[in-house]
């Protein structure tokens, strides 16, 4: 992947929604485990 | 992409919104027939460990199907051809994984009648992100409005009437209920996000079996951290799967069928959207419902209150999967889907015409692909050497089952996979 790509990406709104919750639902299971 | 001219197709041509519709109800018969395989797993292993079988079985699959379709130089040049999609079938898998997981939690703190309904949420949240971020619905009108939404919370709604009916009532709410609901409500958020990838590699014009074979990629991954971190690491992990090896078998043909009905899922996000298509796919409830009722007898003793919700819970199911199919995109909103797809085109440069030749069920890429590789035959004898040597060492519990339902299920099924695969053949070469 180049950087041109990558740059693409990280400025792109909708990458960071999933990002986003994907990150929250790694968080609840290490809370709730 | 349905623009003016694709949205009136030459008399007795399919019409991409009826096209899918079938693969979204297809979606939805063979994700709840995967289940019934994995009911003959012997009781007593650790679900996450069950989890990981039917995921690894899952990966088999899908890289077998789309190598058997389209072959390995297709979806190696789809790929290459829109690379920024990678990350995003990654995070998809992550996303599918960790929800998963935590429906595992969710079961063990709140029991599956509560986390159920809270889970199954996911095809709303789908709706959502498809309205917010890719234009569905937008300038439909009241009509298709009331349908869509009307559908999918009457879908929601009887597929919770079928789980409080047919599964087991927990004894109370335990000290952990906030962890059981915080893992529930986790698990429909992140399965209803995860259709944004979907969608994004759709309007882009990938085809969803290069989108899947990568997808897997980041569900197994992630899915073998989590095992071996809840398991107790590495040693036991192996352990554990060696004890599993009798009833491999049995997760592998799960998967198997569950990866034909995420396929069909996929065609039906692409065709349809996901505010259309996921609902409809989540008909799936009705299906597994029908094996565990019919074949495996689950329902035998239950009292005639459940039996009426049973058949509420399914007619409600029914109309809206009838309300839904009855949607289709007014040109007004098929506008809003092709602003969409020119947004994707400008920030990531691709060529408008291929995404929208593709979005309207031609394939451009298959024909500047030359024929199958023998690596692509090599894949599908290995793939199926893998299956055969599962069963020879498969221990078949002993449960009761009704062969004349059994029979008349898998016909059901396999006839709705003959006329969808046809289908889907005849108007867009799986594109």
């Amino acid at each position: 992947m180049t950087n041109s790509i990558g740059r693409q990406i990280l400025t792109d709104v909708h990458f960071w929604i999933p990002l986003g919750v994907l990150i929250v639902g790694i968080l609840v299971l290490l809370l709730i485990h | 992409m349905a623009t003016g001219s694709a949205t009136l197709p030459k008399t007795g041509v399919l019409s991409l919104h009826r096209l899918g519709v079938m693969c979204g109800l297809a979606a939805g018969a063979w994700l709840g027939a995967a289940e019934a395989p994995t009911k003959l797993v012997t009781l007593g292993f650790s679900p996450f460990l069950i989890s990981m079988g039917m995921v690894v079985g899952v990966f088999v699959a899908r890289w077998t199907l789309p190598m058997a379709l389209k072959g390995t130089t297709y979806v190696w040049r789809d790929l290459r051809e829109k690379p920024h999609l990678i990350p995003w079938a990654i995070l998809a898998g992550a996303l599918w994984a960790v929800a998963n997981t935590l429906t595992i939690f969710a079961i063990r703190d709140i029991g599956l009648s509560v986390a159920f309904p809270l889970w199954n949420t996911n095809s709303l949240v789908g709706l959502f992100w498809g309205v917010l971020l890719f234009k569905e619905l937008r300038g439909a009108g009241a009509g298709p409005w009331a349908k869509v939404l009307g559908g999918a919370i009457a879908i929601v709604a009887g597929a919770c009437v079928l789980g409080l009916a047919t599964s087991q009532q927990p004894a109370g709410l335990s000290d952990r209920a906030g962890a059981g609901l915080a893992a529930a409500l986790g698990a429909g958020l992140l399965w209803g996000t995860m259709y944004i990838p979907y969608r994004k590699a759709y309007i882009s014009g990938m085809n969803p079996l290069s989108f899947v074979t990568i997808f897997t990629l980041g569900e197994l991954v992630t899915i073998g951290i989590l095992t071996i971190s809840f398991v107790g690491g590495v040693s036991v992990f192996s352990g554990e799967l060696s004890a599993l090896r009798s009833s491999l078998f049995w997760l592998f043909l799960g998967g198997f069928c569950w990866v034909i009905g995420d396929l069909f899922q996929q065609y039906a996000a692409k065709y349809v959207g996901i505010a259309r298509g996921i609902p409809l796919s989540n008909t799936n409830q009705l299906w597994g419902l029908a094996w565990g009722a019919l074949v495996f007898g689950e329902l035998h003793g239950k009292g005639a209150p459940y039996q009426l919700m049973v058949i509420l819970g399914s007619l409600i199911i029914v109309g809206g999967a009838v309300a839904i199919s009855r949607a289709e995109a007014p040109h007004s909103e098929q506008a809003s889907w092709r602003a969409a797809m020119m947004r994707e085109c400008g920030r990531y440069g691709i060529d408008p015409a291929r995404v929208e030749a593709a979005l309207t069920g031609d394939d451009p890429l298959s024909r500047e692909t030359p024929k199958r590789a023998w690596w692509d035959f090599l894949i599908i004898v290995l793939a199926l050497a893998v299956f055969v040597w599962l069963g020879l060492g498969t221990v078949t519990p002993d449960l009761s089952m009704n062969p004349f339902w059994m029979v008349v299920l898998v016909t059901a099924t396999v006839a709705v996979l003959t006329v969808c695969t046809a289908a889907l053949w005849k108007r867009t070469r799986f594109s």
